[in-house]
């Protein structure tokens, strides 16, 4: 039917400290060399300051897999593509040669 | 009665199935005689705290959702008593019958969880695990919504501490995206589950689940494999779920006036397909009960069961069951449950029942792969033919062991870490300059690789991919770990004052 009814969108499940920016110091951290993670008084931070820290950790983790992903889609279709160009290739030379 | 210890309030008298999570248990509450279910899950003592203050699921009270009766903590186990669906859930019956379903028995199913839906919508509560595996049947084949609420926000709790993330092949590309989702992500899992139930498994379902998380958002949203197979109805339908733009998804109150919800028949139809699984578990309990003193049948024996799975299902209906090895110990291990534990002495199990259909389970792979502590490197870096061979740079070591035919060329892994090839074999170029082509998207240099080559690199590129993520996944852990150990830490001391 042509009719259609449309839900009234509102997300009401936001990731929490989803909006916020993501400390430059955090990202770093994520980054850097575990020897220096020491150093780091995560005691001196609130409750809910780790918890902020906490998520946007797992954000940065995301953000890095789907990095991952995507490397490994681009080259998987640059192999699948290229095993493709030689098929068609011996194809191509075998019509030849059989003419 | 809640301040008296589980096991003296119920007896257990069978395992029903196992999740990612726990396993649960069909039980007997002692007082009134009434069979119930209890999930089984282990929890830290952190999570407690959180778990109390969720019990908006126990106010659910719909024929169309599980019930909910009340949670226990014993030692590390929560405990989740909840209503008995006694045919089990959809997942199963495909499982056990090796088949899928017909549309009348789709529709028939459909109309009971759309009207779960509807109820929880309608609350503004969001299931978030639509999937056959989360529709149980009772046995007069009337469908229910099963884990919703606490185990729901148990899976979020978990994932968040672990960096697990769900199982990715039902979810909502809103969700996989985080932009933030509401009920209708529901609708599009519920598409998916009807794809499931039509295909026996979801789409994307035999690609690695890290591959389908990047395409759910990307791709136009899945259809039927074959839609010449089924009425246009149906295809209308599953089309109306998975519209990729939540705003224009229908609602469950929507789908209920759609026509193939219309036409569907009566639970009663479902009789026959209940019974038949009913019957295979049963056949199953009895021959498992035959091999538990022998773990040579025991293995033989179900080697043989999933290698007729999956001829049976040619099409790729059952998903090939990747940890055989892994499987077969943990079934093991139930089975030494089997034998008398002092430790359980108060309760009464009797694992080899007839509803342990764990057998052979549909398992993401994804999860296994989280759960592994270690990946073979070895096994990435084997050479395939001799005279290439992928390096693998181990986390925190700076050799590159170098292949049978010398230096060799760096897979796609890329791993982190700058040591360069010793010089590349003949016309290959060098590890450093190799890795930085295939950073950057230049894959001009495969035209230099033989054939055999590029498809041993095909086939490698899921375990690279994973052992570059598992790279990835333990450092975010040891990166998270302080701060959980400071959050910890706080709350304990507020617990204190
Ligand atoms: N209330 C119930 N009544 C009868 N059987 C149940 C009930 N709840 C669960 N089961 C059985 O136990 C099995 C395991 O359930 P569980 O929820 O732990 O895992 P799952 O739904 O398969 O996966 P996940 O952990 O992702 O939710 C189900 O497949 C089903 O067979
Ligand atoms: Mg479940």
């Amino acid at each position: 039917g042509g009719c259609y009814l449309v839900s009234p969108y509102v997300p009401t499940l936001v990731p929490p400290y989803l909006l916020e920016e993501i400390p430059h110091w955090l990202i770093i951290y994520s980054k850097a060399d575990q020897e220096l993670d020491h150093k780091l008084r995560w005691n001196m931070f609130r409750l809910s300051e780790l918890d902020c820290y906490s998520d946007m950790l797992t954000r940065l983790y995301k953000q890095e897999l789907q990095l991952i992903v995507m490397k490994y889609e681009r080259y998987r279709s640059a192999l699948l593509q290229e095993i493709e160009r030689r098929r068609h290739a011996a194809i191509t030379y075998h019509t030849h040669s059989n003419c | 009665s809640l301040t008296r210890q589980p096991e003296e309030v119920f007896d257990i008298i069978c395992k029903l199935g196992e999740g990612s999570y726990g396993s649960v248990y069909k039980a007997l509450h002692k007082e009134s005689g009434q069979v119930l279910a209890i999930k089984q899950v282990p929890v830290d003592t952190d999570l407690q705290e959180i778990i109390k203050e969720i019990s908006i699921m126990q106010q659910c009270d719909s024929p169309y959702v599980v019930k909910y009766y009340g949670s226990y903590f014993k030692n590390t186990d929560l405990w989740i008593v909840m209503e008995y669906c006694g045919a089990g859930s959809v997942s199963d019956i495909i499982r056990l019958r090796k088949k899928t379903l017909s549309e009348d028995e789709i529709a028939t199913i459909l109309c009971d969880t759309l009207k779960g839906l509807e109820y929880l919508h309608r609350r503004r509560k969001i299931h978030r695990d639509i999937k056959a595996g989360n529709i149980l049947l009772n046995s007069e084949g009337h469908a229910k919504l099963a884990d919703f609420g606490v185990a729901g926000q148990l899976t979020d709790t978990m994932a968040k501490r672990n960096t697990v993330i769900g199982t990715p092949f039902w979810m909502a590309p809103e969700v996989i995206q985080e932009i933030g989702y509401d009920c209708v992500a529901d609708i599009w899992s519920l598409g998916i589950t009807a794809l499931e139930m039509a295909e026996g498994k979801p789409p994307y379902g035999d690609i690695h689940p890290m591959r389908a998380i990047f395409m759910i958002p990307t791709k136009p949203p899945p259809s039927f494999r074959e839609p010449d197979q089924w009425s246009p109805e149906f295809i209308d339908f599953v089309s109306q779920c998975l519209v990729k733009n939540p705003s224009e998804r229908a609602t469950a109150e929507f789908l209920l006036t759609h026509e193939f919800i219309g036409n569907a028949k009566h639970p009663s139809i479902l009789s026959q397909m209940i019974a038949d699984a009913r019957e295979i578990r049963e056949s199953q309990a009895y021959r498992n009960a035959h091999v538990t003193n022998n773990a040579k049948t025991f293995s033989a024996n179900d080697g043989a069961y999933e290698e007729a799975t999956m001829k049976q299902r040619g099409d790729g209906t059952l998903v090939p069951n990747r940890d055989a090895t892994t499987d077969l110990a943990a079934d093991l291990g139930t089975m030494v449950i089997n034998e008398p534990d002092e430790t359980l002495a108060t309760m009464k199990r009797h694992d080899t029942d007839p509803m342990d259909t764990n057998k052979p389970k549909y398992r993401p792979l994804f999860l296994e792969h989280f759960e592994k502590k270690e990946v073979n490197h070895l096994n990435i870096g084997a050479a395939t033919n001799g005279t290439l061979t992928s390096h693998i740079i181990l986390p925190g070591d700076d050799t590159v062991s170098a292949g049978a035919g010398g230096a060799g060329v760096a897979g796609a892994a890329g791993v982190a870490g700058g040591a360069a090839g010793a010089g590349g074999a003949g016309a290959l170029p060098a590890l450093a300059l190799h890795r930085a082509l295939v950073e950057e998207g230049n894959f001009e240099f495969l035209s230099y690789l033989p054939e055999s080559e590029l498809e041993a690199r095909v086939a490698r590129l899921d375990a690279e991919m994973e052992a570059d993520i598992e790279q990835l996944r333990s450092r975010y852990n040891r990166k998270r770990q302080p701060i959980l150990d400071a959050i910890h830490l706080k709350r304990k001391r507020q617990q204190n004052f």
